[in-house]
């Protein structure tokens, strides 16, 4: 059942430039660094020992924002696409439980994102490894960065989807998510209750596989509340 | 009897406003049922609660003899339906639309081809909807409703932006349901003619009640013609036909008789004859379906 519609709601993402959107994401923040790279290599490699741990935080300095900013606009896109012509109506009453419809959106842009974080893997290990930063590579730590963020981004996800599938206004969760990737930029400054903190994998124990676990936990909770909201609301 | 719809006191209130009020709707097996009402009497609710799109405020919903709340993805295996406006995915071909829902309602591939062809859609079944008519998405959106041979179609105004030769193959494919394929259908309009050519049985609405319900035959028999007569002297007219014992009523420029069948008319207008009446028109007036509607929805109203 909740395959199917999967299945369909990958159907009706074709042509809307979401896989596109995928590509851009990782290739842009790994761009940032081709630039950054290519104008002051030198200088960068200066600043740390570790050449490699660098680079990835560099690169990590963009990753949560491209994050935020992805989960804002795959799902208010995924809203849009049903709330275009009131397709909700003929979706829902078709036989299917709505909390599986709502299960269907949050794991369609969760595969786009994980695919994402998988093509951001491949783009930072292939650049890294064309700078020269020394041979011992650190597959782990390129690992780390690459999907500890998605996950850590679970809760801006849980949260974008319910306000975006909620309103009849796409206007409202485009302006929350405004709001996220300022917040996101601002991570530095944040305290660690703060989720759209999380995906910059900073925290006071110094230990980034707790932003992931802490992104999961929070994540399910704001996803589970979300869908109870979407299930109890009439369809218009 | 066996109803396939059958709505227990269904009220639905929005705020202070009742939008639907203890409405109770019967629809036996096989029946094309047209439900009717003025503009915002309460169809579109009523049906979306039938759906279970809505959640009634009170009162309840049973499909095929099963109730709404408990067993809605059960019942709509068997619904098909096309809700006010059509909806559709606007960058998908008319193909992959019907995809779309195929997929989750799990049947063959062949039936996508099959409701298109009923449709007329086939020639752009791979087409982007973007650029259908409004008729053309109309018939998109049954052809959706079609696609797992559902045992009950609900279709609100169906015929919208339809032109008159898709009207026409429209009601023809609709009257065919219930004998080809057994279905019972539900459509709803604000049209009595519409419904006039199609339905077996009627619903009206009005504020949100139903204000009648029963076979169209019924329906029809409040159209009973009256005979009007317009004679030199109208009020002498009618005062002698009173006294032979003829029902009469008097109106401003003429007599109308409530005459039971033709030779009561035959021997009315003799009598006046006889009496030396000059008569100068004897003309059938009949009350038209429309104008009994009208008459129902205004009493709802006053009252």
């Amino acid at each position: 059942m909740i395959l199917s519609l999967v299945k369909a709601d990958f159907l009706k993402i074709k042509r809307k430039g979401m896989w596109l959107l995928c590509l851009i994401g990782p290739f842009g923040v790994v761009a940032l660094q081709m630039v950054n790279y290519g104008v002051r290599k030198d200088y960068l490699f200066d600043q740390m020992d570790d050449r490699w741990l660098y680079y990835i935080l560099n690169i990590n300095s963009f990753t949560p924002l491209a994050i935020v900013l992805g989960i804002v606009i795959l799902t208010s896109f995924m809203a849009s696409i049903e709330d275009e012509t009131n397709a909700w109506k003929q979706l829902v009453a078709l036989p299917v439980s709505k909390r599986e419809v709502y299960l269907s959106k949050f794991t369609v842009v969760s595969c786009v994102l994980f695919l994402s974080s998988v093509l951001l893997f491949l783009f930072m290990s292939g650049y890294g490894l064309t700078l020269g930063l020394g041979a011992d590579i650190p597959y782990l730590r390129l690992m780390e960065y690459s999907f500890l963020p998605f996950f850590a981004a679970f809760p801006v996800l849980g949260l974008q989807l319910w306000v975006a599938t909620v309103s009849k206004n796409q206007a409202i969760p485009v302006t929350l998510g405004v709001v996220g990737v300022i917040l996101a930029y601002s991570a530095p400054l944040l305290p660690d209750w703060v989720i759209w903190k999380w995906p910059a994998l900073s925290n006071d124990w110094d230990h980034s596989y707790i932003n992931a676990l802490l992104g999961i936990g929070f994540g399910l909770v704001l996803y589970l509340l979300g869908m109870i909201d979407f299930k109890r609301r009439d369809v218009k | 009897m066996e109803y396939i719809v059958e709505t227990k006191h269904l009220t639905k209130s929005f705020g202070k406003e009742k939008a639907v009020s203890n409405l109770e709707m019967k629809i036996p097996k096989g029946e094309i049922y047209g439900f009717l009402g003025p503009n915002g009497a309460g169809k579109t609710t009523t049906i979306r609660m039938l759906l279970g799109l809505m959640r009634p405020t009170s009162g309840s919903v049973q499909l095929f003899g099963k109730d709404m709340k408990n067993n809605r993805i059960e019942i709509l295996k068997n619904v098909g339906s096309l809700v006010e406006n059509p909806s559709y995915y606007p960058h998908l071909t008319a193909k992959e639309n019907l995809e779309a829902s195929r997929k989750i309602l799990n049947v063959p591939k062949k039936r996508i081809d099959e409701v298109l062809q009923q449709v007329r859609l086939h020639e752009v079944a791979n087409k982007k909807v973007k650029g259908f008519s409004l008729g053309m998405k109309q018939r998109l959106g049954i052809a959706a409703a079609m696609l797992h041979q559902p045992e009950l179609l609900i279709l609100d105004e169906p015929t919208n932006g339809l032109d008159p030769s898709g009207i026409i193959e429209m009601r023809q494919l609709i009257q065919s349901l219930p004998e080809e394929y057994g279905m019972t259908v539900l459509i709803s309009s604000h049209l009595l003619s519409e419904i006039d050519q199609m339905a077996t049985r009627v619903g009206v609405v009005s504020k949100g009640k139903m204000i009648f319900q029963d076979s169209i035959e019924t329906m029809r028999k409040f159209a009973q013609a009256s005979i009007q007569v317009k004679v030199n002297d109208n009020e002498a007219a009618w005062r002698s036909l009173l006294a032979n014992g003829q029902k009469a009523d008097l109106e401003k420029e003429s007599v109308t008789l409530q005459a039971e069948d033709d030779e009561q008319v035959a021997a009315s207008i003799r009598y006046l004859v006889q009496l030396g009446f000059s008569i100068y028109r004897v003309q059938e007036e009949k009350r038209s379906l429309e104008n009994i509607f009208l008459e129902m929805t205004k009493e709802e109203q006053a009252g």
